[in-house]
Parts: structure tokens; C-alpha cells; sequence
């Protein structure tokens, strides 16, 4: 540790203004503060003191995704045999889905690295670490058969149009990572939606139609067990079909204070809600499943805890987080039972919230002023 | 009592005036900087709309509509006025936008400045002739429908400069680049919220 402080301390003359490399500080300085905390201080204005910095913060994202990922790489593999009728042991599963996510990861990382750093040299701000992050759940978020150049193309475009035009990491106002996808599923419909994508490789014989597939043709006996959809044994996104790994990412959100639990319960209640609404109607199948199977199927789990706890796109307020998440919870279900063309609605219900959290937040503050200028009226007048 | 709820919903939502048209889109860009005016903005429009369209249905049966003078005299029934529909919807929408300037400055003087130009510019805003001629297209069944029309449209433009409103807010103290600053960045912003806004596209009511 020690050799590797003093090798970095040696290098750094050759960064700063006036050293030979003085173009590439700010990659310099992104590599240095990921091996070490930095030991600048802010000067002036009130600061808070803690040792957790966006760096920490954003690796301990990334650790909260890897149940899901570790999930999703066997289940890739498992849906694939599973289609070919044949059911070889864990690893060769495995081995079949590392083959299968590993590109896309790698593809996601450098598209879209080498853009943060290309705009960090040029504009002369320091590389965040927001990308990594990003850079893990949009594989993630992908089916497993997506085509590697499209990784790459919507990667970039989110990077891009989604984040760095807005003056890169925490002054974007979608979520990247969905920009992403829905960038994908506008511009590339047969690649992202149906029933043939969200298999590897699949047999064509197999029906590899999602649960939510089924009921958008209001297919509710051919849904697979509650168990099944819970615990991931079914064909999806990559990381989102389990909704035991991904709880697993969420109690560390939690207990870190990372992901925010007001977001996550009200999008919960938001969804349940919503799901006892359409009960009490019960105008079709899809309307009359029990409120609570909506949160095990598709992307519910996955966008509950990864995607609307996104700190920088969702509202800022307590009183905000909670309007927020419930309305991300109501109108997932909403675009789910009511819109025939799309049969999952959390990625574009979290975008839509995502547009609307500034709003949310101004009424929120402008209430708060309000109150509080009555109570100082209400408290001169009686002195 | 349904259809016309459905109605109401489909116009804010579905075919929102801003992302599934793109009507409206020189005030939406121009008075978008702050969230208070473009409240102002917002409730101008629905107002205008709430009127025009309702009286703009009216002109449109009884008078424009192949046919719709036979209730003044049965040999009427062949003629067809409605190659006056632009500019008889233009004039009422000019005088209704006049009345709502002269409420406006009577009441609100604060908001009359900050809006400037663009009051009496709303009787030129394309979402509003857009919402007559979409009521004439779509052969609305009755006024109840085409009022409910007008204010749905009028709600959705609302929610879409509101909520730009707010990123604008938001994102002014942004790293920008330097070329994208002010209308550059609130064009992407708007593409961006039009890709949130599909959401809906495709719901039938």
C-alpha cells in the first residue's frame, strides 16, 4: 500500500499545471482518488464532516447489485437448457451465462468509460464515478440475447444526450441507465420486447413468453408459480427476474442509508394500491391477479430498488420521496393492466416521475416556506 | 358521462399537446424559465382552450359544417361554409385571448409583465387553433364532449410547461456546455420528457 502511495506521489508532478501530461489530470486524478480517499477539504461554507464520498458511495451500489447479477448469470443459463429440454449440472449453466453477460458488461463499461473520460479531458472536470454504477445496470436491465452494438449505441446515447449535455454525473434529470433501455425499446422494438428475447438461444419449439407476456394477452393460467416468480425462475431482463437477490441488494441499501427506504416502501405501496384498485374493478383477468403478484413480476422489484432510489433523478424532499414513489408505484401498475402496447410499465413510469421530481419538489419547499413564514406571523403576534 | 371523462383523460395524457404533437412549442420554450409564469402561462391556456373550443364547436355545427344552415331554411342544406373555419376560429380565439389580457392585467400586474409578449401571443399559439381543428377533424359528439376536449388539452399543455418549468429550475446552476445553454438544453430536456411521455401512447379509452 505503502510503495503503491509512494509510486502515485511520484507520478503526480508530471499531471499538474505546467508537468508534461497536464491534459490528462483529470484522469490522473480519477485513478488516484480511486485508490486512495482524497485528503482535500472544502474551506469555505458549512460542510458536513463524514467519510463517505461519491466514490464509496457508488461502490457499495455496485456491491448491492451482485446478488441480482450472480443471479441473472445462472438464470441465463439455466432458461437456456431449460428450452432445449436439457438440464446439465450448475456450472456448465453458469459457464453458458458468463459467456452470455459477460460481453455486455464489458461493452457498457468501456462505451461508455471512454466517453466520461473523453468529455472530462475536454471540459476539465473530474471523472465521476456515477458510470460505474450505470455502466453495471444497464447490462442488467438488458434480455440476454441484445445484440452487443446496441449495448453500445444506447450506452453512448445515454451517457451522452441523458447525462454529460446536462454537465455530467448528479446534474442529470433522467435516470441514465433507463435512458438507456428505453432508448432501446423505442429505437428497436423486436430486439427488446416479445417472446422471443428473453431466452438465450432458445429452442423455438419453447414458449419463452415473460409472465407479464402472458397477461397482456390475458393468459392468467399459463402464469408460473408465485414461488417460481419470487425466487427468479423465470425468463426476463437479465438481473430483474429474482426478487429474493434483489432484496438482498436492498436490505444493503438500506442499512447503508444509500438507497432511500421512504422511495422503496412508497412505490411498494403505491404498486399494492393500485393492484387492490383494479381487484375491486375486475373488469379482466390481468385486473382480478392478486395486487401483490405485481410486485414479483418483470422489473417491479428491480426499478423499486435500483432504478427510483437513483439520488440524483428522484425528488430531493422527504415529504417529495414519498409522492414520488407512490406514484411510481401506481402508474407501473396502471401502464401494466391499461396499455396493450407495452406490457411492462416500471421503466416508463420511473422516467415519467423522473420528469416530474423537480415539480414535486418545488410545491413541496414552496409549502414548507409557507407554513413557516405562518408560524413566524402567528408567533411575533403573540409576542 | 364515460366517453366524456375518456376524453378528458386521452387529451391530457395520450395526446398531450406538447409530446405527441409538438403544438405550442414557441411559449412552452420561451416562458418556461420560471415554474410561477408558467403557472401563469398554463392557466392562460386552459382557460383560452376551455373557451374556444366549446365555441369554436358551436360555429363549427351550426354554421361551418356541410349542411349546417338547414336549420335556418331547408334549401340551405347544400351549402358548405367551411373553408371559413380558419379564420372565423382565429377571430374567436383573438378575442378570447384579448379578454384574458385585460383580466390578467387588471388583476395580476405582476404576471402580466413577466409574460410579456407571450399573452397576447397565445392567440397565435398553434396549440390552441391546433385544438379547434383537431375538434373539427375528430367530429366531437357533443359540446360536453368538445368542452371536455378543450380543457383535457389545456391541462396536458399545463402539466408539460409546468414540469420544464421545474427541471429548468433545477439544472440552472448546470455545467452546461456552453453551446447547448438556454434553448439548446431545453430541446433535449423536451425530447427527453416526450420519450417519458410515451408511456401512454397506445392506451385505448
Amino acid at each position: 500500500m505503502k510503495a503503491l502511495r509512494e509510486f502515485v506521489d511520484k507520478q503526480k508532478p508530471h499531471f499538474e499545471k505546467g508537468g508534461r501530461f497536464e491534459k490528462l489530470h483529470s484522469t490522473f486524478e480519477a485513478f488516484e482518488t480511486f485508490l486512495f480517499v482524497p485528503n482535500t477539504v472544502t474551506n469555505t461554507g458549512a460542510h458536513i464532516r463524514d467519510a463517505i464520498d461519491m466514490k464509496r458511495t457508488m461502490i457499495i451500489v455496485v456491491l448491492a447489485l451482485i446478488p441480482p447479477l450472480l443471479f441473472g448469470i445462472w438464470n441465463v443459463g439455466y432458461q437456456h437448457f431449460l428450452s432445449n429440454g436439457m438440464a446439465p449440472d450448475f456450472w456448465p449453466m453458469v459457464g453458458f451465462g458468463l459467456l452470455k453477460v459477460l460481453p455486455l458488461i464489458v461493452v457498457s463499461y468501456i462505451t461508455g468509460l471512454a466517453i466520461e473520460f473523453a468529455f472530462a479531458q475536454s471540459r476539465g472536470h473530474e471523472v465521476n464515478e456515477g458510470f460505474l454504477v450505470t455502466g453495471m445496470l444497464i447490462p442488467l436491465v438488458m434480455p440476454p440475447d441484445v445484440p452487443l452494438w446496441m449495448v453500445a449505441v444506447a450506452t453512448a446515447f445515454a451517457v451522452i444526450i441523458g447525462k454529460e449535455v446536462f454537465g455530467g454525473t448528479g446534474m442529470n434529470i433522467l435516470n441514465p441507465a433507463l435512458t438507456a433501455r428505453a432508448f432501446l425499446f423505442f429505437a428497436y422494438p423486436s430486439e427488446m420486447s416479445g417472446d422471443r428475447v428473453w431466452i438465450a438461444e432458445k429452442a423455438d419449439a419453447y414458449s419463452g413468453a415473460t409472465p407479464l407476456g402472458h397477461l397482456l394477452v390475458l393468459d392468467a393460467d399459463k402464469l408460473p408459480s408465485d414461488w417460481a416468480m419470487f425466487s427468479g425462475l423465470i425468463p426476463g431482463s437479465i438481473g430483474e427476474t429474482s426478487t429474493i437477490a434483489i432484496l438482498l441488494g436492498a436490505i444493503v441499501l438500506i442499512a447503508t442509508g444509500i438507497g432511500s427506504f421512504r422511495i422503496m416502501a412508497s412505490v411498494v405501496t403505491g404498486g399494492l394500491v393500485m393492484g387492490l384498485l383494479f381487484n375491486l374493478w375486475g373488469a379482466n383477468a390481468y385486473m382480478d391477479i392478486p395486487a401483490y403478484q405485481h410486485l414479483i413480476m418483470g422489473g417491479f422489484a428491480f426499478g423499486t430498488v435500483y432504478m427510483a432510489t437513483d439520488p440524483v433523478s428522484a425528488s430531493q424532499t422527504n415529504r417529495g420521496k414519498l409522492i414520488y414513489g407512490f406514484l411510481i408505484g401506481l402508474i407501473a401498475v396502471l401502464i401494466r393492466v391499461f396499455n396493450p402496447a407495452y406490457p411492462e410499465g416500471m421503466m416508463l413510469s420511473i422516467l415519467l416521475m423522473n420528469v416530474f421530481a423537480p415539480l414535486i419538489d418545488h410545491y413541496v419547499v414552496q409549502s414548507n416556506i409557507k407554513k413557516r413564514l405562518k408560524r413566524s406571523k402567528a408567533g411575533t403576534a403573540k409576542v | 358521462m364515460q366517453e366524456i371523462f375518456n376524453i378528458f383523460v386521452k387529451s391530457i395524457f395520450v395526446d398531450n399537446m406538447v409530446f405527441a404533437y409538438f403544438l405550442g412549442m414557441c411559449s412552452y420554450l420561451a416562458v418556461s424559465k420560471t415554474v410561477n409564469t408558467s403557472v401563469g402561462l398554463g392557466l392562460a391556456v386552459i382557460f383560452v382552450l376551455g373557451i374556444t373550443v366549446p365555441v369554436d364547436y358551436l360555429l363549427n355545427d351550426y354554421i361551418l359544417k356541410p349542411g349546417a344552415l338547414a336549420w335556418l331554411d331547408p334549401e340551405f342544406k347544400d351549402v358548405d361554409l367551411s373553408f371559413l373555419s380558419f379564420i372565423l376560429f382565429i377571430a374567436i380565439i383573438a378575442s378570447m385571448v384579448q379578454l384574458v389580457e385585460m383580466v390578467v392585467e387588471k388583476f395580476s400586474p405582476a404576471l402580466y409583465s413577466s409574460l410579456g409578449i407571450f399573452l397576447p401571443l397565445i392567440a397565435v399559439n398553434c396549440a390552441i387553433l391546433g385544438g379547434s381543428l383537431f375538434m373539427q377533424e375528430r367530429e366531437y359528439q357533443s359540446l360536453a364532449q368538445a368542452t371536455s376536449f378543450g380543457l383535457g388539452s389545456g391541462v396536458g399543455w399545463f402539466l408539460a410547461i409546468v414540469g420544464i418549468a421545474a427541471i429548468r429550475e433545477k439544472i440552472r446552476y448546470s455545467n452546461v456546455p456552453k453551446p447547448l445553454r438556454g434553448l439548446g438544453i431545453t430541446f433535449i430536456i423536451t425530447g427527453l420528457m416526450g420519450i417519458a411521455f410515451m408511456s401512454f401512447l397506445g392506451i385505448k379509452l
